[in-house]
């Protein structure tokens, strides 16, 4: 006998890019949150092409610069031209965002996964989990980071840890949850192998809640990586981050103020605007999950 | 009823304590320090930090006077005989330890071997030291086997250096630090309490015995007036600032220099210059590596380098740097323009040239940099830039303090490493002089050296020679010195009695609030 | 309701055990020596060795943490290699700035919190629950460090109504008034904690003024404003005492950086001290501690979550 696939995976597949763009209608401010990372990340891509200087030139008979024509935003004590820099930093920051989640999501999906459905390797794995996140995150990022070497990969792998284990909680009671559903049954009766469940009837009605995990990651992962960078354990500081931006002109705070606000505030619209469209796109998921999507 | 009864004694508690305080809360010293001292012990710990606090509670048989020169602290006098190799010592009588007992030839007899064994700057001397013997209740008799020059200014220099404690607590002391029970010492402050990550607290020592003469320097009179000496550690440096504006310290150090202009207009804060410069240097490896023994490839390096840039962009204001080859600063008995011409090129194309000439194909030099201390850093990045400009292949390695100290001391690890020099009264007291030094500097051409400046007492034969171990630094570069940088403290305008530039560490006797 | 709780406890025995082993194991594969750092930049490497093998740091890893762990089980957690002192009074000392930050924070939390999200929900899709939930959202993404350098500049330095950094301890002079130390840190700290539990009051208030016995309260004629805080209420405390178990966490990763900020002598700041001093004893009992904390945190949640909502049965 033929088993028809299920109706929600109909519904989900033909209304995917409608369902996408759906929390948008009506929220104008979590539309604005969207056109600012579309620009972020346009900013991001053509960053060579956009910025009037070498994020990396050292001019020191123009160090601390005020704003104005020449320096939009003004010079830092090496003298490089802190608009460039703020360019440069949405890449970086874009690239750290899009790492954790993709770190977390298929690291701690696969574990949240195959743990629900696995229930003996399952209580095994989610042991691990827990004991992981005894440890404070950003502890467990400042020992990690101690131990290796100041890296972009190293940053994403640390902050990637930590959200891994969230995510793969997250998967694990949501997978639970859907192992009791009909239609999961119907697939087991009907001899379908344990993979081909997971993946094809099971997967795809997490990808909504997966997303809207997803933007979350990207916001929380951005604020921690500027943490790591104050404390001076995160990215090299020669790469134009945002954080290491903040972190090496604190000291200027009264001095050469617009060290300090310009990579702040892009930082804060950037959180925000993420969290305004994750918190959009909760909304529209389907009831089931939306109380398990750990957010703002 | 349990909660009620301890909130109620909590509360009369804590108003005894405000009634109290308001006398005490006014002769408190805030000094708001970079971070925690590694141990108060001076014998075996070099930490300025250390120094800074310690040096109010322990002293030594001698001090520095304003000009730079040791003069007697808790030495009264001495006799030189025998061509140099004897020196008799006497002591001052009647000064007491801060747990009551009397300082004799003991205590000091008992220092000295610890600091003789184990202490940092202790070998220097003792390696040539034949014997220390009490010949007198207040006499000291060192036997040397040849004559030493710079032993005067080495028991002067109070950092790593013979700090007098009573015998009582040496007893079995080794290179392990004394634990804070044992700090004993016969200074105006005596220790009271170190709480980790609050506060290291000293309290004035009423039976203080002053040495004679007015104020100079370190040396002369020293009167206890605040009662309360608390050392706070702040290491974020933009809290140190605010926290001084604000307040809630009266004393702050290691100000950044592009605030020194804003601080100093400000009517609300005293800028205190420090007096003796700290210099930066990048050593290179001599044990291992493409710079082991390429004395020519080391000078293409030198060459490519134009140190202005650096200091311009590490500290700011021209006040407070000088790009000055020599290794003591301008105005001090050592300074001189001996080899000096080759101290800040930049030439790129020259070096480039040099580079070839002395077989450099291109291979990567692994440089080590620490940003926790942001100048070593901002160094790093401007002398990268100039070397790649010349050609030089740099792999910039960046690592927390700890992990760099642990990393230079295997030479297959680096080929040139970032830090920094405290300012030292005689030059044998630089680490280059140490043949143990990561970087492990040990030519023939320099031991040769080395020999004979330690061998004379002569001022100025002893002059004369390092002006050629200057030299010989800037021929077979083992380290490349950036310049001269002069750190600057602020305080609060309450304090009075501040000399408007420290030596090398501040102090607060003579001060008051 | 015992036997939950021993069962509870037991369980979590092997966690804190592979997290001890775990905790031993990073730190000391961490590069670096504690000896060096002590002795400072002029020591010799023989002089390093010497010290290295006084303080019994030569030894290899297994044999020093089989050392750490029986001492442990015997209530000692070792002394600290930088401040020659017991680890167990270096927490100690920083447990009061902490314990009283965190119970600021807590206050802050549930005295913004608490009415914003209530009033957010019965203002229900008006634009006073648009702009507070907005204004929430806004203040959790503000970065921590960034949020305590400007607080501090206009608290501190600008108006001078409010001390700018450090914390006397309340046992000395000033008394319960050195608290005003801790009013800005824990107003940073708050912020971004702030914004989750404003969104869950909300959300749990909006859920339940949905049920029935809701519904039932407002159609006997009672007051709306009444029926939503007495009944709705105690629901939102389930809300809040959910997440204080799970923002604990982030509470003490941003307690970390807000004692940095603001130079509090908190066992956030001692951890990142130590682990650049290296001093391995003290990061190993600190972070001990607050797994332990950790746990001890989630076990009263769950309980408590019992004790307030009866529908929630132990299994």
């Amino acid at each position: 006998m033929m088993v028809r696939e299920t109706p929600i995976l109909e519904t989900e597949k033909t209304r995917f890019l409608s369902n996408l763009l759906l929390p948008f209608r009506g929220r104008i401010l979590a539309s604005i949150g969207l056109a600012w990372l579309v620009l972020m990340a346009f900013f991001a891509i053509f960053a060579p092409w956009i910025t009037p200087y070498d994020p990396l030139a050292i001019e020191p008979v123009a160090r601390l610069t005020e704003p104005g024509a020449t320096h939009f935003f003004g010079t830092d004590h090496f003298g490089r031209d802190t608009f460039s820099r703020c360019i440069y930093g949405a890449r970086m920051a874009l690239l750290i965002g899009l790492g954790t989640v993709f770190v977390s999501l298929t690291v701690g999906g696969f574990i949240g996964m195959v743990s629900a459905y696995f229930t003996r390797i399952g209580s095994v794995l989610m042991r691990v989990v827990d004991v992981l996140m005894a440890f404070p995150a950003l502890l467990l990022a400042l020992v990690l980071m101690t131990l290796f070497e100041r890296s972009v990969i190293n940053t994403i792998i640390v902050i990637g840890i930590v959200y891994t284990t969230t995510t793969a909680r997250i998967l694990y009671g949501m997978v639970l949850k859907l192992k009791n559903e009909v239609f999961v049954d119907a697939a087991i009766c009907s001899g379908v192998g344990h993979t081909s469940i997971l993946l094809r009837h099971i997967l795809p009605n997490l990808i909504s809640p997966l997303l809207v995990q997803a933007s979350f990651i990207f916001a929380f992962a951005q604020l921690q990586a500027a943490a790591l960078d104050f404390l001076g354990l995160g990215l090299p500081p020669e790469i134009p981050s945002w954080g290491n931006m903040l972190s090496e002109s604190r000291i200027y705070v009264t001095r050469a103020s617009w060290l300090l606000i310009y990579p702040g505030l892009l930082i804060i619209l950037s959180v925000f605007s993420m969290n305004l469209v994750g918190d959009a796109a909760r909304d529209s998921l389907d009831p089931r999950f939306k109380d398990d999507i750990a957010g703002v | 009823m349990n909660f009620h009864t301890s909130w109620k004694s909590t509360l009369i508690a804590s108003a005894t304590a405000l009634c109290l305080s308001t006398s005490v809360f006014a002769e408190t010293l805030r000094y708001a320090t970079v971070g925690e001292p590694p141990s108060l012990d001076q014998q075996v710990i070099t930490s300025d930090l250390a120094t800074t606090i310690a040096h109010h509670m322990f002293e030594g048989l001698y001090t520095f006077d304003a000009s730079n020169s040791p003069v007697g602290l808790l030495a009264s006098g001495e006799r030189v005989e025998d061509g140099g190799k004897t020196i008799v010592i006497s002591l001052r009588e009647g000064v007491k330890f801060h747990n009551g007992e009397d300082m004799t030839s003991k205590d000091v007899l008992a220092s000295l071997k610890r600091w003789g064994e184990f202490g940092s700057r202790g070998s220097l001397i003792f390696s040539n030291v034949e014997s220390v013997d009490a010949t007198g209740e207040y006499e000291i008799t060192i036997k040397m086997k040849e004559p030493f020059g710079p032993w005067k200014n080495l028991m002067a220099f109070i950092n790593g250096g013979p700090a007098i404690y009573p015998a009582s607590v040496l007893e079995d002391a080794t290179k392990e630090p004394l634990s804070p029970d044992k700090y004993i010492g016969t200074g105006p402050y005596k220790f009271s309490e170190w709480k980790p990550n609050r506060h290291v607290e000293l309290k004035r020592f009423d039976d203080y015995k002053s040495a004679d003469g007015a104020a100079d320097g370190y040396a002369g009179k020293r009167e206890a007036t605040i009662d309360t000496l608390r050392f706070i550690p702040v290491p974020d440096v933009g809290t140190r600032v605010s926290g001084l504006k604000a307040g809630d310290y009266d004393y702050a150090e290691s100000i950044p220099g592009d605030l020194f202009d804003d601080l100093d207009a400000d009517a609300n804060v005293t800028t205190i210059l420090n007096g003796g410069p700290i210099f930066w240097l990048v050593f290179m490896n001599s044990k291992e590596g493409p710079l082991k023994e390429n004395f020519a490839l080391r000078r293409a390096m030198q060459a490519a380098i134009n140190k202005t840039p650096a200091l311009q962009v590490a500290i700011g204001p021209d006040k407070l740097w000088r790009a000055n080859g020599s290794f003591l600063p301008e105005g001090n008995v050592w300074h001189t323009k001996s080899g000096t011409d080759n101290f800040s090129k930049g030439d790129a194309a020259g070096a480039k040239k040099l580079a070839e000439e002395a077989g450099y194909k291109g291979d990567p030099i692994k440089v080590m940099v620490s940003t926790n201390y942001a100048f070593h850093y901002d160094t790093a990045v401007v002398y990268t830039k100039q070397l790649a400009k010349a050609g030089f292949n740099i792999d910039l390695q960046v690592y927390d303090w700890a992990t760099l100290i642990k990393k230079r001391a295997q030479p297959d690890q680096w080929d040139l490493f970032f830090t920094h020099h405290g300012f030292v009264p005689d030059p044998i007291l630089i680490s280059v002089m140490n043949d143990n030094y990561p970087g492990w500097w040990a030519t023939p051409e320099k031991a040769a050296l080395k020999a004979k400046f330690t061998a004379s007492s002569d001022p100025k034969e002893r002059k004369a020679i390092w002006n050629d171990i200057q030299a010989l630094i800037y021929d077979q570069v083992p380290t490349m010195k950036t310049g001269d940088v002069y750190t600057y403290n602020i305080a609060s305008p309450k304090l009075k009695g501040l000399s408007s530039s420290t030596l090398i560490w501040p102090h607060f006797w003579n001060v008051s609030k | 309701m015992l036997a939950f709780t021993i069962k509870r406890i037991l369980a979590t025995v092997p966690t804190l055990i592979a997290a001890s082993m775990l905790i031993f194991l990073f730190i000391h594969l961490i590069p670096g020596d504690p000896a060096a750092i002590l002795l400072g930049d002029t020591a010799t490497p023989e002089e390093i060795a010497v010290l290295t093998k006084q303080m019994g740091l030569d030894q290899p890893v297994y044999v020093q943490y089989l050392k750490w762990l029986t001492n442990l089980l015997q209530g000692d957690l070792g002394t600290s290699i930088f401040f020659q002192v017991p680890v167990l009074s270096v927490i100690a000392d920083g447990a009061e700035t902490s314990g009283f930050l965190a119970l600021m924070t807590m206050i802050w939390i549930i005295v913004l919190g608490i009415p914003i999200g209530a009033i957010a929900a019965t203002k229900h899709g008006t634009w006073i629950d648009q702009i507070t939930s907005g204004a929430a959202m806004f203040a959790a993404s503000v970065p921590t460090f960034w949020l305590g350098l400007y607080l501090i500049l206009i608290f501190a330095v600008g108006l001078g109504w409010l001390p700018s950094s450090g914390y006397p301890s309340i046992f000395e002079e000033g008394g319960l008034a050195n608290l005003r130390y801790l009013l800005l840190p824990s107003l940073t700290l708050a912020a971004p904690n702030a914004a989750l539990i404003i969104r869950l009051v909300r959300a749990s208030m909006l859920d339940v003024q949905r049920e029935d016995y809701v519904r039932t309260a407002r159609s006997k004629g009672l007051h709306p404003v009444r029926v939503a805080y007495k009944h709705v209420f105690r629901n939102a405390l389930i809300a809040v005492a959910a997440a204080f178990g799970f923002t604990f966490a982030a509470l003490v990763s941003e307690a970390v950086v807000t004692e940095t900020v603001f130079s509090l002598p908190g066992i956030g700041r001692t951890v990142v001290q130590s682990i650049l001093r290296r001093d391995y004893p003290v990061i190993q009992g600190v972070i001990l501690v607050i797994v332990v904390l950790y746990m001890v945190v989630n076990l009263l949640v769950d309980l408590a979550y019992s004790w307030l909502d009866p529908r929630v049965s132990l299994k």
